[in-house]
């Protein structure tokens, strides 16, 4: 993976969680210095920033998708701009996120274009007894179809995307119900989501993966005991 | 009014005294002439009767004598001076049997040693014979003038006034967002050319007031974005090391700040961009689609907090608004409903909603606010200071409906908050409220 970002910090941000995913990531600060690392390797995923010291991200979509034809590339930008993502979108970004955003957003971002590019139709996230379709919108557990809404699928979506980590609350909220959470009291609702979909999941004789971490939000564990 | 009547009307006014004192001079001027040459041929036929008694003989069935009284005057009854005079007035004239205006001049001469006075009259037009003339022709020029002036009032701005109008609308269809320069027509009226000089420097330092402001906001949102995304992604990382419980804590109010400051950036920023008009595009949106769609991503929210929702969505209400926009106003309306919503102990809260033709209601059971309902849409000012909201949801509404033109209200009544948009100028929010007022049951509704 190739992270381009001018801010170093961001970048290590960016580096070290996905580095604990198993993600090999590489990064580059400048629109010359990854021009080079483009022309000499190649990525499974490329992480764009827009504003970069020396010149725009949107020039080097134009190099990435002449030579990088199999890149999955998600645009990451503090201009919240619908110019720049329509334009990124046409020159082909697969996606696109606004700072600030949680990392394991990002980590889900990614997971998702990867999902829709790299497994052609087979659109099955699967865990244990647990699987998904992303197609479908289906929940199963051991093979029983689980009831779930839509955000409902979308949460345990999110989870097994990100598990084994913290995921806080407004990282779940921002996920759940995009920027414009501003107008809603979203942790209760988070809260409610959780419980419902704990409930629903046991119900269905699946094991509890998902638990509370005290002040924080919850993480789904996938080395549960029973 | 428009230039070309204010112009015509002033050109009446000018031609009327014009005419009237023109009319005054005319009549005068003939009444003048007309004496004046009637006093020269009685003078002359004078001067001709005083040179055939000169030569003597009998003259008096003479055509000159027909008006004409000689008398012998003594030398001391001559008048010094003057050797000729002339009076005028009413007279009866027996040729005609009626009193007519007559010119009577009187002569002095002096002739083989005596004296004599020689007195000719005529009769001549009276001037008020001459008024009704002076006044009829007047009356005709200023008709001509009349029409003359209507049809090139008509015609002429036409001509004079297309380098205004083109001026006009170039400035019309003008736009702060717009990438070049404006291009104003040529003209060689110097007026014009100073107006369009003055307009194209004025665009342009608007243009690039413009330019500045909004990269300006864009500068801010981007740097200020980037540390905030660092700041979460650490507390994302710092979250998963081995913390305890009191640090758990302290992270987890760590993070409920920076998405309230995360929150009130994104949204001043919009609230940017809103000002500066960035969001244009008024092709109608189809709103019910829009209301449907929206009320069905809350569902599970209004499910969570047992609202009931009544909604009553009128089929292809088309309104001028940019899609995002619509769906940003839409949205924030019904999350704040949604939100706000606080029913009185042992009933069940409710939302309606209520999309017509001439505009969108939405109300909801809630407590009564602390502060004048007209006061929330101002930034930052929450119905409830303890509450969580940061208070600029309905300060994006309200800016959204300024830009589109729609009329807003809100009020409080009897535990039930109501918010109106009128989509049309006809039907302002406030008829909106008092028409699609609401229907009593609601309230009533007990669980």
């Amino acid at each position: 993976m190739l992270i381009i970002e001018d801010n170093q910090e961001l970048a290590r941000n960016i580096r070290d969680f996905l580095g604990r995913e198993g993600y090999i990531c590489e990064s580059s600060e400048t629109v010359e210095g990854a021009t080079e690392k483009l022309t000499l390797f190649q990525y499974d995923c490329i992480l764009l920033d827009i504003g970069l010291p020396d010149g725009s991200g949107i020039g080097l979509l134009n190099l990435i998708r002449s030579e990088h034809k199999e890149s999955n590339v998600l645009i990451i930008s503090a201009k919240n701009a619908l110019d720049d993502k329509i334009i990124g979108l046409e020159k082909g970004a697969d996606d696109y996120i606004t700072k600030p955003f949680h990392l394991a957003e990002l980590h889900a971002r990614i997971r998702a274009v990867y999902r829709r590019k790299n497994l052609g139709g087979t659109n099955i996230v699967e865990f244990n007894e647990i699987s998904l379709n992303t197609d479908t919108f289906e929940a199963r557990v051991a093979g029983k179809l689980l009831d779930t809404t839509p955000k409902e699928f979308d949460l345990l979506l999110y989870f097994i995307v990100n598990k084994n980590r913290v995921l806080s609350r407004q990282a779940i909220a921002a996920h759940l119900w995009g920027d414009y959470t501003d107008n809603l009291a979203n942790f209760d609702f988070v809260y409610q989501h959780v419980k419902n979909l704990r409930r629903k999941i046991s119900n269905a004789g699946g094991l509890d993966y998902i638990g509370t971490v005290y002040g924080l939000g919850y993480k789904f564990n996938s080395h549960q005991d029973g | 009014m428009k230039l070309t009547t204010k112009f015509t009307l002033w050109y009446f006014a000018i031609m009327l005294v014009v005419l009237l004192t023109g009319g005054y001079i005319v009549y005068y001027e003939i009444q003048d002439k007309i004496s004046r040459v009637e006093v020269a041929r009685h003078q002359r036929l004078n001067d001709l009767i005083a040179e055939q008694v000169r030569r003597g003989g009998d003259y008096s069935n003479s055509p000159t004598r027909k008006r004409a009284t000689v008398t012998v005057i003594p030398a001391d009854s001559v008048p010094r001076g003057g050797s000729s005079y002339y009076t005028r007035g009413i007279d009866w004239n027996p040729e005609f049997q009626v009193n007519e205006y007559r010119l009577m001049v009187t002569s002095y001469y002096q002739i083989k040693g005596q004296y004599y006075r020689i007195t000719t009259y005529s009769f001549i037009p009276s001037f008020y014979q001459l008024l009704p003339g002076v006044v009829d022709s007047f009356k005709w020029i200023l008709l001509m003038l009349l029409v003359l002036v209507i049809v090139s009032a008509g015609l002429i701005p036409k001509y004079i006034l297309a380098p205004f109008k083109r001026t006009l609308k170039v400035i019309q269809s003008f736009d702060v967002k717009q990438h070049s320069a404006i291009r104003l027509p040529q003209t060689r009226t110097s007026e014009f050319l100073e107006l369009n000089v003055f307009l194209e420097k004025m665009t342009e330092k608007a243009r690039e007031d413009y330019q500045s402001l909004k990269e300006f906001t864009e500068n801010a949102s981007h740097e200020l974005q980037t540390p905030t995304a660092i700041i979460r992604g650490k507390l994302d990382l710092l979250m998963e090391s081995d913390i305890r419980d009191e640090q758990a804590i302290l992270i987890a109010e760590m993070q409920n700040a920076l998405e309230r400051l995360s929150r009130i950036h994104s949204s001043l920023t919009l609230l940017t961009k809103l000002e500066n008009q960035e969001y244009d595009g008024s092709s109608p949106v189809c709103i019910s689609v829009l209301a449907r769609g929206i009320l069905d991503s809350f569902d599970e929210l209004i499910e969570m907090k047992s609202l009931r929702l009544d909604a009553k969505i009128a089929e292809k209400v088309y309104v001028p608004l940019n899609p995002a926009l619509a769906d940003l106003l839409l949205t924030n309306l019904v999350s704040n409903a949604i939100r706000h919503n606080e029913a009185p102990a042992g009933e069940r809260g409710w939302i309606m909603v209520n999309l017509a033709k001439e505009g969108l209601m939405i109300s909801n059971s809630g407590r009564e606010p602390q502060v004048p309902v007209m006061e929330l849409f101002e930034r930052f000012k929450k119905g409830n200071p303890g509450g969580d909201s940061i208070g600029i949801g309905l300060a994006i509404v309200r800016q959204i409906c300024d830009l589109t033109g729609f009329t807003i209200q809100y009020q409080f009544h009897d535990g039930i908050h109501t918010l109106a948009v009128g989509f049309t100028d006809r039907v302002p929010a406030s008829r909106l409220l008092q028409n699609l007022g609401l229907p009593l049951h609601h309230v009533k509704t007990v669980t």
